[in-house]
């Protein structure tokens, strides 16, 4: 699991102790995960940049109150995965069109496109909070029960929804991603 | 991508986001570090020193001048005789606009809501209820428009060609600086209520805040979008440098400094107030501590008082500072440059109309 072990406790230390360079440290370990689980969750390059900089600020404005014996990935990963949630969530309320001209495109891209095969677009294609548990389990690799406490959701509804959006994917994109 | 490739533009993204979250970070105040074992005994003693203080005669002559602190600045001008620096006050009340001359000659404009200088002080933009208004510093109306719920015009441009921008409810509105040609920017976000902010010079571009707090740089003459901020939440006060480069953005617990909508400078904690110095990048600003508050420049503290400090305005060339003190009925004028220097003046609610204590709207040139 990214972000673990005794380097990261050792720059949590030496960023509650002011220092800049463990700060630096401890984003650039965690930024790509991040950026990436944002993105893949939002879909989206600037929201998923935005989304991980404001979990990062937010992070950094209570790190001198973290307890260094908690890992900090986790508590990263919760503040993003939740942000991108609601980020799609309130982006679906904002459209402005029917979902009918986008399911036409989304037929299209599916038949013709060869880029809709890819991970990401294909992922786009499921409920946010169906990308978020498959993110959390194949990209962040946490554990159903780990999930569940991060998403504050039953382990059932984890387990299902990982199942029903996979299966999702393996019909998109002609194989099995697990 | 599969699980382990790169997302699009990640390497550019973290690096912009590594220089906000440094920034973030070495703006922050760092928590004092806990001393569990003496603190019992440090808060007993102290609390026992302060009731022996408070009790003794010395004890009580510093009562009185903490008293005398929360009235103000002890040797303020009883009234506003001069302004310490040439150029003239817009200063808004609970009775309407009026201009405060260099020589501390007051007129009254009118019974409006909100007021802003035109670039040079030539005219004043004012804004009732239902009405935006140019007015010369006499007070005689040159055009009026008739909008629902207008309010907080900003007049921007040069000497010969200017826009006003302004809000009817939430729509961000551009008229031109004689009273034509105003359209509402369709298609934009919902405005903030917040002064829309002309960055200075030609051409024509306009900082707004929307309703979630993202900042957006607009042209309205071509109605093209050059930049848009993440959200900031709840905006209180937008402000250019004088070369136009950077955005002040001052929330309800943030100062950030924007740069293409890119935030270079991000720093956590309630400011009431700030304010680019003119002609730098230097941001004046006051912060409360406690029953405190104080201004600074920088790290440089300026003056400090008890009570509630409201509102900085920075006089035309730089040199002086206005601070408004609504708990002390005072505005206090530091000089920053050429060594420090305090005027205060009093009875500021009284001088202009009375009701609650006014609001500054410029000081122009």
């Amino acid at each position: 699991m990214a972000g673990s072990g005794r380097e990261e406790r050792a720059w949590i230390r030496g960023a509650q102790a002011g220092s800049v360079a463990d700060l630096e440290a401890l984003f650039r370990h965690h930024w790509p995960r991040a950026y990436r689980a944002a993105y893949l969750v939002v879909h989206d390059a600037a929201a998923a940049e935005d989304i991980a900089q404001e979990s990062f600020l937010a992070a950094v404005r209570t790190l001198e109150r973290f307890d260094r014996r908690r890992p900090f990935g986790p508590w990263l990963h919760r503040i993003v995965v939740n942000r991108a949630i609601d980020w799609s969530r309130a982006r679906a309320l904002r459209r402005e069109i029917g979902e009918a001209p986008l399911a036409a495109v989304a037929a299209t891209d599916r038949s013709d496109n060869p880029h809709a095969r890819t991970l990401a677009s294909a992922l786009a294609s499921l409920s946010p909070e169906h990308r978020a548990v498959i993110v959390l389990r194949h990209l962040l690799e946490y554990t159903p029960g780990e999930i569940s406490e991060l998403l504050d959701l039953p382990r059932c509804t984890v387990n299902s929804r990982l199942r029903r959006g996979l299966d999702a994917l393996a019909a998109l994109l002609g194989e099995d991603v697990r | 991508m599969k699980w382990d490739q790169p997302a699009p533009r990640e390497q550019e993204a973290g690096d912009r986001s590594w220089n906000v979250v440094r920034s973030a970070w070495e703006a922050r105040t760092p928590l004092p570090r806990p001393r569990r074992s003496r603190l019992p005994l440090v808060a007993i003693a102290a609390a026992v020193a302060v009731v022996a203080a408070a009790l003794s005669p010395p004890g009580l002559a510093v009562l009185g001048s903490i008293s005398d602190a929360v009235r103000g600045e002890r040797n303020a001008k009883p009234a506003l005789f001069s302004l310490p620096s040439p150029g003239k006050l817009l200063v808004v009340s609970e009775r309407g606009v009026w201009t405060a001359a260099a020589d501390g000659s007051r007129r009254f404009l009118g019974p409006y809501r909100d007021a802003a200088w035109s670039p040079h002080g030539l005219y004043v933009a004012v804004s009732g209820r239902t009405e935006i208004s140019a007015v010369d510093p006499k007070g005689n109306v040159r055009w009026s428009l008739s909008r629902p719920d207008v309010s907080f015009p900003n007049w921007g441009g040069s000497r010969t060609d200017t826009r006003i921008a302004y809000l009817t409810t939430s729509r961000l509105h551009v008229v031109a600086g004689d009273g034509t040609d105003d359209v509402d920017a369709g298609g934009l976000p919902a405005a903030a209520r917040i002064s829309p902010a002309w960055r200075p010079g030609l051409p024509f571009v306009v900082a707004y805040a929307d309703t979630r707090g993202r900042v957006y740089a607009y042209e309205p003459q071509t109605g093209a979008l050059r930049w848009r901020s993440a959200p900031l939440p709840d905006p209180r006060f937008l402000q250019w440098s004088s070369d136009g480069r950077y955005v002040l953005v001052v929330t309800r617990d943030k100062l950030a400094v924007l740069r293409g909508g890119k935030a270079v400078s991000l720093r956590f904690g309630r400011v009431p107030a700030a304010a680019f110095r003119p002609g730098t990048h230097a941001v004046a600003e006051i912060r409360r501590l406690g029953a405190t508050s104080e201004v600074l420049l920088g790290r440089r503290v300026l003056f400090r008082g008890t009570g509630e400090f409201r509102q900085l305005a920075w006089s035309p060339d730089g040199r002086w500072l206005l601070v408004t003190w609504p708990t002390a009925d005072q505005w206090i004028f530091v000089r920053v440059a050429g060594g420090r220097r305090i005027v205060a003046v009093s009875s500021i609610t009284e001088q202009f109309g009375g009701g609650a204590f006014p609001s500054v709207a410029g000081w122009c040139c």
